[in-house]
């Protein structure tokens, strides 16, 4: 038990010291989740002419001015009437406009109710209607969406949000809250915060942890989204859940793969030797490569999660135990396929191959980059044999819909399932394989 | 004669369809510096890997310092050290992280591992460097570090397969000294190598291996004694020793090197008679060399091969 302790340490320190592992490892998936991230997010100038249909009844000018931002803004094509079978045209309600939607003709649409905005209101209120059968597309459109209510941000704080909160929560978290608004809309929207922070209340403290958590109820108040997925489930949280788990995945097969096939080098370099004529076992050697392997893949896997709520907001602490638990499943069975790999090569280059070659696919019908219920039936059937898929199906189940233990039961079984059984394979072949001779 | 050290009886090793080892017995007695002298793919590293239970052997026993080696007895090891033919180091960690991670799977407590690190640091003169990275090291000093990182834990057996491939004379010549000082103070030493030099220099016993088998063993002196001649007596090759190369082969076989005829005697005679014969036929020569007989000259006698090409 000890040698393995040592082994263990030892990866850890060698990992530690390959700064190429470290960047593959963190940084790189990091910098391409933040890419994919942030194209989707509707930051960047993204994507044109999106048919989106919007029906404005609130007479408020704030409301007003979300309209004619939208009208403006290039990525929409704002549809605010539709002809119907007589050729008349005819604007918007709220049935028809869902229809509009239903049948395909917008890709979404955007309701500001009569409520929308008041005085007395506390916040914003928005209805949001889409049909996900386009996930990527709705990721984007919400995305922009956003953009445009946040950018309203400034005129709604300052007419009369600040005094509501102050009123709302009392002076001390209402100003902590106008900072860290400030600092996002600042970030994300390049507005000078200023316009936000009323002068007199730049001279703030640090809100403590209640009123933190008063906090982020009030932000939810102030822009309410509501939205109405109008076929399928319903879905809690943004676009950006998909993307961090997808590329973590992906990225968590590759370290994984290229941890084990490390094995390789170890035995043409002498060192496995040196070792195994030392007080080691092959089974210490075995054993402390799956340790090592899993922890660093649940490392990995916290670190994008992490790195995905600190960017992109992703809720992963509302679920965090069932999240935990599936990163878990997750890199034990991840863990597995990488040993499995390194265990029937016969050199580096031919597991980093193959690997790379299954990852790939595996990433593309287990549905870490795009939703599998795109994929035509057959594949789909396929998806479910992958460790991807259950992995990110769980996520999913885990991140958007927030669903309990006894929900993601299947997923876990599923997933140690898969490892156990991939781990019986290769410790027989590592038995009588050629990695050790 | 000391005590047994490592016991082999009748072990046996095959890959495939390459026997590797083929019944070999051997013993090594206490303190003995015993070379194992053999051609490429005699089987050194194979028993040297059977020595310390990196693979069990197919039939056989081995016994050292008197407990049965096998792949599954990890207590032994403890009392072996060994050097791989191979360089076994971590390009990536320091000389000095190489020998913790090493010397820390000996269970040594751990002040003093980092006694013995310092003191075998020093004594290969890599202190200067143990905190570089391993692949800025030269050749011979990662063949140093390869070494001392097989002696931390102390052990009382020492296996070195080819120990000082692609390494200087000079460096050579340091590690030798080297090895000679931890055989006086008492480690047992086994040295593979295919340099009949170097087994002749180091080795107070040795054993000469080929195809899996064992096919002389004995003291350096004692060996060469089976030489059915002593000495051979080299002539440069020219026009006027070419032509009258028939004298030589009344004293002897004759071979034919590149640059000279390598003479060897079968019947004792003295050397002024032999040189007064040359000179009566007037033949001209610029050197004659007398050489001493060498394992070389053993094992081309035992195979009719030489043992390097
Ligand atoms: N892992 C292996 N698989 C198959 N054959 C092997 C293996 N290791 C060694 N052999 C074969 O066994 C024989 C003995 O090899 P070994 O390495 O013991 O020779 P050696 O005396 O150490 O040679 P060298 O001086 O070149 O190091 C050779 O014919 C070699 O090809
Ligand atoms: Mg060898």
């Amino acid at each position: 038990m000890k040698q393995v302790y040592l082994l263990f340490m030892n990866s850890y320190l060698r990992f530690w010291k390959d700064k190429v592992s470290v960047l593959l490892t963190f940084i790189v998936p990091l910098v391409l989740m933040t890419i994919f991230g942030s194209i989707f997010s509707g930051s960047g100038s993204g994507p044109q002419g999106i048919r989106l249909a919007v029906l404005n009844q609130s007479s408020s000018p704030v409301a007003k001015q979300i309209e004619s931002s939208l009208d403006t803004m290039k990525n929409f094509r704002v549809i605010k009437s539709f002809k119907n079978d007589s050729g008349k045209v005819i604007t918007f309600d709220t049935l028809s406009i869902q229809e509009y939607v239903r049948t395909g003709k917008a890709s979404a649409a955007l309701i500001l109710p009569p409520d929308a905005y008041s005085d007395t209101s506390i916040g914003l209120y928005v209805k949001f209607y889409y049909d996900p059968k386009n996930d990527i597309e709705m990721q984007t459109i919400r995305g922009l969406i956003q953009q445009v209510v946040f950018s309203q941000f400034p005129s709604i704080i300052a007419q009369s949000g600040l005094r509501q909160a102050e009123k709302f929560l009392g002076i001390q978290s209402g100003t902590a809250f106008n900072r860290d608004m400030a600092s996002i809309v600042h970030k994300y929207f390049k507005i000078d915060t200023n316009l936000i922070l009323h002068p007199k209340l730049s001279d703030f403290s640090i809100a403590g942890s209640d009123s933190g958590k008063n906090k982020s109820n009030f932000f939810q108040n102030v822009v309410r989204i509501e939205d109405q997925q109008l076929v399928g489930k319903e879905v809690k949280n943004p676009w950006a859940t998909r993307s961090v788990g997808g590329w973590a995945m992906t990225f968590l097969l590759f370290t994984l793969t290229a941890s084990s096939s490390s094995l390789f080098e170890e035995r043409k370099s002498g060192v496995l030797l040196r070792l195994l004529t030392s007080p080691v076992s092959r089974v210490h050697i075995l054993w402390s490569k799956y340790l090592f392997n899993m922890s660093l893949g649940i490392i990995q896997l916290l670190f994008m999660f992490f790195a995905g709520w600190a960017m992109f907001q992703v809720d992963i602490f509302s679920n965090f135990f069932n999240l935990l638990l599936i990163i878990i499943a997750a890199s034990t069975a991840c863990t597995a396929f990488g040993m499995l790999l390194a265990a029937f090569s016969q050199t580096r280059q031919q597991a980093q191959g193959l690997g790379t070659l299954f990852i790939l696919s595996m990433s593309a019908i287990g549905g870490a980059w795009f939703p599998t219920n795109f994929m035509p039936a057959t594949i789909q059937f396929f998806s479910k044999l992958t460790v991807v898929y259950w992995s990110m199906d769980g996520f999913l189940e885990v991140l958007w819909r927030g669903v309990g233990l006894i929900s993601i039961l299947p997923h876990l079984g599923i997933l140690f399932g898969m490892g156990a059984i991939i781990n019986f394979i290769s410790i027989r072949q590592f038995k009588k394989g050629h990695i050790f001779d | 004669m000391s005590a047994s050290m490592i016991n082999i009886q009748q072990i046996s090793k095959k890959y495939a369809t390459i026997t590797a080892l083929d019944a070999v017995t051997l013993e090594v007695h206490q303190q003995e510096f015993f070379g194992l002298l053999g051609p490429n793919g005699a089987g050194k590293t194979t028993l040297m890997n059977l020595l310390v239970g990196y693979h069990n052997p197919d039939s056989g026993t081995i016994t050292i310092d008197g407990d049965n080696v096998t792949q599954d007895s990890l207590e032994i090891r403890k009392r072996i050290g060994f050097v791989p033919q191979s360089l076994a180091l971590y390009d990536e960690l320091t000389g000095q992280e190489n020998l913790e991670v090493f010397g820390k799977m000996f269970d040594i407590p751990r002040k003093m591992l980092m006694e013995q690190i310092q003191e075998q640091l020093h004594a290969v003169e890599l202190y200067d460097r143990r905190k570089d990275k391993t692949k800025t090291y030269s050749g011979g000093m990662k063949r140093r570090l390869n070494i001392i990182a097989s002696l931390l834990h102390d052990p009382k057996v020492l296996l070195c397969d080819e120990p000082t491939v692609g390494v200087d004379p000079q460096s050579r010549n340091a590690i030798f000294e080297f090895l000679i000082s931890l055989n006086k103070q008492g480690k047992t030493i086994i040295y593979t190598t295919h340099y009949m030099e170097e087994a002749e220099r180091l080795c107070t016993r040795i054993g000469i291996i080929d195809h899996g088998k064992i096919i002389a063993l004995g003291a350096t002196d004692k060996l060469l004694e089976q030489l059915t001649y002593e000495e051979t007596i080299a002539i440069i090759k020219n026009p006027s020793t070419e032509e009258n190369k028939k004298i030589f082969e009344k004293y002897g076989a004759l071979v034919e090197e590149d640059d000279h005829f390598e003479l060897k005697p079968v019947k004792r005679f003295l050397l002024s008679e032999f040189f007064a014969d040359i000179e009566k036929q007037g033949m001209q020569y610029s050197w004659i060399e007398l050489h001493r007989p060498t394992l070389e000259a053993l094992f081309l006698q035992l195979t009719g091969r030489r043992l390097r090409d």
